[in-house]
């Protein structure tokens, strides 16, 4: 076990995701407790907490909360972010499968704390069990009077509708979410004004990952102080790591912020598949920038470890890679799922996307020059901060990242017309 | 009122403006594609960006979406600005078609405006460029080239925003993102549709009418007003500049027709709108033209004209006038002068609604269907034309009266510019000239006059109005 | 659509004031579920119905992977090829499926039965490689159980 479990504390069975299971484990006690506060200390509790937002950015989740003060009269919305399409990341779906109840509860303090009456869950439309599970429990809870009646004997009540996406990478970005919720084409939209002054339908709107809600409950059921314990300093708690690619036991983990990396991956993790030797690391998803073998010897999965390493931990979407694996089809594979899924909206992603992505087909194809990788470097640093969200960003990382380490495969691809490992993204052991 | 410095120079600024309000207020221009004043922000096309001063250095955003502060410090030309224009440059002609040569847009086009003044140098990019559809029929009046489109979605906007008619949608994604029209056809009922043409950044919005007429290099415009209805929308109607005349036989006649119509932005009136009506003014204009005076359908001379008609009004015990609806201030005021005395005059509405024509709606176009009515009533009274059975001489002007409605045995004197039968029935006829042969102005509905100015020359036979009047009153200078 | 109208007016009960726009996008995946794809006379059905611009509900069904606007076959196969699938096998899934179908991503069995896609992450990097089958997700696909699942899909 990676650390101490505050999340993934207790045995999976066939029922552990009722509502029954859930309250045998305290389920909704938290909420009693947080009904008895005032909106405003849950989250002082909270920003205590140092609680970061585990879709990505790692943004305070307590200062987000704190622009959306409660305003009795003023249409406030919650969100949870289930849209989970970064790739290598499945850990929300760990939440909502295992614990919808935990999500639920935790909606129900946090749109307590917000002043919110109306509160979503924005599941990816390509997740089934995970959707079935979710919707079950908020029927499930309906039913016991937790969801649409007030509880406790207070004013306060809540709906929570689970709105189905479709198929867009860009609905996990927060502003998509909500421009997809209204039931338009999910462009993003720029910042000002924040989505906690306007956002769904021009109203305040805090937009939170599955993982982040899932941490609200034991903060309120603990303290800021005892949660504090767990982890480090600047990076409190655990994080949802969901591990793939060449490793032995790939799957979600709890790993509380800390815990050394090569020890995650060599025991918890089985070590590479087949006795394989490690040749980088995917961080926390393909937007982040790759770490190798030798980076992440001295490094533990915390925020202020893996930052001044140049890289991230992302939305804890960790991927192993093999020595032996091509890193220039590696990069096609990322390039093509950008340009696949870029909007279309804004100039430097729209065209950019599609441009890298002709790029690398064509150095994979043996049709390389070496210009292409100043290109590909120059496209990068153009969508660096100039994009209307951070899908452009995310992009530039992932090639800048592989690009640093791996210049010398994409020379020789392009030199030799030919890959330098075959072509190879399989393990080759 | 804040205060902020763009350039090192401070300007004052309204609250709630964004930093690309306050400068194109004060005369300091940041270039733009997507950005318009009358329409939403969609910070898609990222050309606008500006520096702005931060403890540390120079941030980089936006100008389109950022709000100003007070005491900001703002750069448009620093060296990082300038870098990253032409970056944007870059990927915004990407895939674009280097179709000058053969596109409208050339010569009034943003994006070669921009390329030369913000990037200037050959694409870095050895793809090929991305295809999409070229010479789509997006109506039946607009052409879409979907390889030129730079998706800055204004014409989209408009659709959704001013002509509500949410009639264009931009499909699919990424780059094979595609400008299209409504499936149920109705972006062609959208009276205002054309104006995605004038605010297409480039050439992929194309008036089908317009499509390789002419360089707009050889066109010149002349400030005008929309004789469509009473609204008078400011327009600029397009024509040959002299220096570029076309000489042989077969063009000639092109020299005196109007080639197009664009929106002039008059704030007090139409914004920078017209209606479509607005934009086929040519055929309005192009009509036969009635070219010599005439007794009783026989050709004559103007001089013989006149004196017949001064001795008919002279003979006239109860004289009548239906005054035109499209007469300018300067006519019906010369009217007035001449002749308002003699006759009882009513103001006619020369133009009713068409079948299938919009009438009026909550944006520009109104019920009534000529120019200057409001001039006219202003001098002759609300009142519509009533014949009384004893009128012995009816003069009118302007086409759209029925004749039948003239008492049989009254004398007809007829005003008119267009070859129409009526003209033959008029005991004198007189061809007069059109609005886009003469200055003048108009009065709208809501009592706001404006300007038009002089395109062509009239032809040889055809008299001034106003000319006509003050002959006709016995006045010096009248007759030609 | 018509008959799907009732159980839309059960949903929008659901929702907050004034959100008739949102329920497009619910709309249009529950009028697929039913009919398999979106049909021209939907749009126009579920336009009146909701009362927003036919436009928004063009851009929405073009925009999004998962809604289209024409049959297909019986199972659609959804074969994910992002990396952490293709670096346990997806690649050689997806021609497994090619040649044992004799079609190629994106197109349908001649009989109508099958459907291939290539589809980007499906959030089950876990598990790779992933296929789903209609709306099933069947994880660590080896060349057998992918044996298998043609077989019992035939």
């Amino acid at each position: 076990m990676p650390g101490r479990q505050l999340i993934m504390n207790f045995e999976v069975t066939p029922t552990s995701h009722t509502l029954e299971a859930y309250r045998a484990r305290g389920g909704y006690e938290t909420l009693r407790k947080a009904l008895g506060m005032e909106p405003a200390a849950i989250t002082k509790e909270v920003t205590a907490s140092g609680l970061l937002g585990h879709g990505g950015a790692a943004f305070p989740v307590g200062r987000k909360w704190g622009v959306m003060k409660p305003n009795p009269g003023e249409i406030h919305y919650l969100c949870a972010n289930a849209d989970e399409g970064e790739p290598g990341t499945f850990k929300d779906r760990w939440v909502l499968e295992h614990a919808p109840h935990l999500l639920v509860e935790s909606m129900l303090i946090t749109s307590y704390a917000l002043g919110v009456r109306h509160a979503f869950v924005y599941i990816r439309g390509e997740f089934d069990l995970p959707f079935r599970r979710i919707q079950g429990a908020i029927d499930e809870a309906y039913a016991a009077g937790l969801l649409g009646a007030k509880l406790f004997g207070t004013e306060f009540l809540l709906d929570i509708v689970v709105y189905r996406g479709a198929g867009s990478y860009v609905c996990g970005e927060a502003s998509g979410l909500i421009t997809s919720i209204e039931g338009r084409k999910p462009y993003p939209r720029n910042r000002p004004p924040r989505l906690t002054v306007r956002g769904l339908f021009q109203k305040p709107t805090v937009i939170n990952n599955v993982e982040s809600l899932a941490n609200i409950t034991g903060i309120i059921r603990m303290g800021a102080e005892e949660f504090k314990k767990v982890g480090t300093p600047k990076s409190p708690g655990t994080q949802l790591v969901s591990i793939s690619g060449h490793i032995a036991k790939p799957g979600v983990y709890e790993v509380e912020y800390g815990y050394p990396w090569a020890k995650f991956l060599d025991e918890d993790c089985g070590g590479m598949l087949g006795g394989a030797k490690l040749k980088c690391v995917v961080p926390g998803g393909i937007s982040t920038k790759v770490l190798t073998r030798a980076e992440i010897e001295p490094l533990n999965l915390s925020h202020e470890s893996v930052n001044p390493a140049g890289s991230g931990l992302g939305s804890g979407g960790m991927i192993a890679v093999a020595e032996g694996t091509c890193m220039v089809r590696f990069l096609q594979v990322l390039l093509r799922f950008y340009h696949h899924e870029s909007c279309g909206q804004c100039t430097p992603c729209r065209e950019g996307m599609g441009w890298m992505h002709r790029i690398i087909d064509r150095i994979v194809d043996g049709k390389g020059v070496p210009e292409d990788i100043d290109r590909l470097y120059a496209i990068s640093h153009a969508n660096d901060g100039t994009t209307i969200c951070g899908m452009g960003d995310a992009a530039g990382y992932a090639t800048v990242g592989i690009l640093n380490k791996y210049r010398d495969e994409f020379e020789y691809f392009i030199q030799n017309k030919r890959s330098k490992f075959d072509g190879r993204l399989e393990c080759p052991a | 009122m804040p205060r902020l410095t763009i350039d090192g120079r401070e300007i004052e600024a309204q609250h709630g403006q964004t930093v690309m309000e306050a400068a194109t207020a004060n005369g300091i221009f940041i270039p733009y594609f997507c950005w318009h004043p009358k329409l939403s922000v969609p910070g898609n096309c990222r050309i606008c960006v500006v520096g702005v001063e931060d403890k540390g250095g120079e941030w980089v955003e936006i100008a389109c979406n950022m709000p100003i502060t007070e005491g900001m410090v703002v750069y448009t030309n620093s060296e990082k600005v300038r870098a990253r224009r032409k970056a944007t440059m870059q990927f915004i002609t990407l895939n674009h078609p280097v179709d000058c040569g053969i596109c409208d847009k050339a010569g009034e086009c943003t994006l070669q405006d921009y390329h030369y003044e913000y990037n200037g140098e050959r694409s870095v990019s050895i793809d090929a460029k991305v295809h999409a559809t070229k010479h789509y029929a997006l109506s039946s009046r607009i052409v879409l080239d979907n390889e030129r489109c730079i998706q800055c979605t204004r014409c989209v906007r408009f659709t959704r925003e001013i002509s509500k008619s949410n009639g264009l949608g931009m499909q699919n994604r990424a780059d094979h993102s595609l400008v299209r029209a409504v499936e149920d056809g109705s972006f062609a009922n959208d009276p205002y549709s054309d104006n995605v043409i004038d605010i297409c950044p480039v050439g992929a919005l194309l008036s089908r009418s317009f499509l390789h007429k002419a360089r707009v290099w050889y066109l010149k415009p002349t400030a005008s007003v929309c004789p469509g209805c009473a609204r008078g929308c400011a327009v600029n109607l397009w024509h040959r500049r002299p220096e570029w005349r076309l000489r042989s036989p077969e063009q000639r006649a092109r020299n005196d027709e109007i080639d197009r119509v664009t929106p002039l932005d008059n704030p007090a009136v139409n914004g920078p709108w017209i209606c479509n009506k607005g934009r086929d003014l040519a055929k309005v204009f192009g009509r036969a033209r009635a070219e010599a005076p005439m007794l009783k359908g026989r050709p004559t001379d103007l001089a013989g004209a006149l004196a017949q008609t001064r001795s008919l009004v002279a003979a006239a015990r109860k004289p009548v006038a239906v005054v035109s609806s499209w007469g300018s201030n300067e006519e019906l005021a010369a009217f007035k002068a001449a002749l308002g005395g003699r006759f009882a005059a009513f103001v006619k509405a020369d133009h009713e609604p068409e079948p299938g024509e919009v009438v009026e709606d909550a944006i520009l176009i109104r019920a009534d269907k000529n120019p200057n009515t409001a001039g006219a009533r202003a001098l002759f009274g609300e009142a519509p034309p009533a014949i009384p059975k004893d009128a012995d001489l009816v003069l009118v002007w302007g086409e759209g009266f029925d004749f039948g409605l003239i008492p049989a045995g009254a004398k007809i004197v007829y005003l008119n510019a267009w070859l129409q039968p009526e003209n033959g029935h008029a005991d004198v006829f007189f061809p007069v000239s059109v609005q886009t042969e003469r200055d003048g102005h108009y009065t709208n509905f809501a009592g706001v006059t404006s300007a038009f100015s002089k395109c062509f020359e009239k032809k040889a036979g055809v008299s001034d109005a106003e000319a006509l009047f003050a002959a006709l009153s016995g006045q010096p200078g009248g007759g030609e | 659509m018509r008959h799907l109208i009732p159980e839309f007016e059960k949903m929008k009960e659901r929702y907050p004031e004034g959100f008739e726009s949102s329920l497009v996008l619910p709309c249009l995946r529950r009028i697929q579920e039913d009919r398999g794809f979106v049909a021209d006379e939907d749009i126009a059905g579920l336009v009146e119905y909701l009362g927003v611009p036919r436009i928004q509900v063009e851009e929405v069904l073009s925009y999004y992977t998962m809604l289209r606007r024409a049959p297909i076959g019986r199972f659609h196969l959804q074969a994910c090829r992002n990396i952490a699938c293709s670096m346990r096998g997806a690649e050689r899934t997806i021609d497994k499926l090619s040649r044992k179908l004799g079609i190629r991503p994106g197109e349908t069995t001649p009989d109508g039965r099958f459907t291939l896609s290539v589809v980007e992450c499906l959030g089950s990097c876990g598990t790779a490689p992933v296929v789903m089958v209609n709306e099933a997700y069947h994880e660590n696909m080896s060349d057998e159980k992918l044996d298998r699942l043609i077989e019992e899909l035939k």
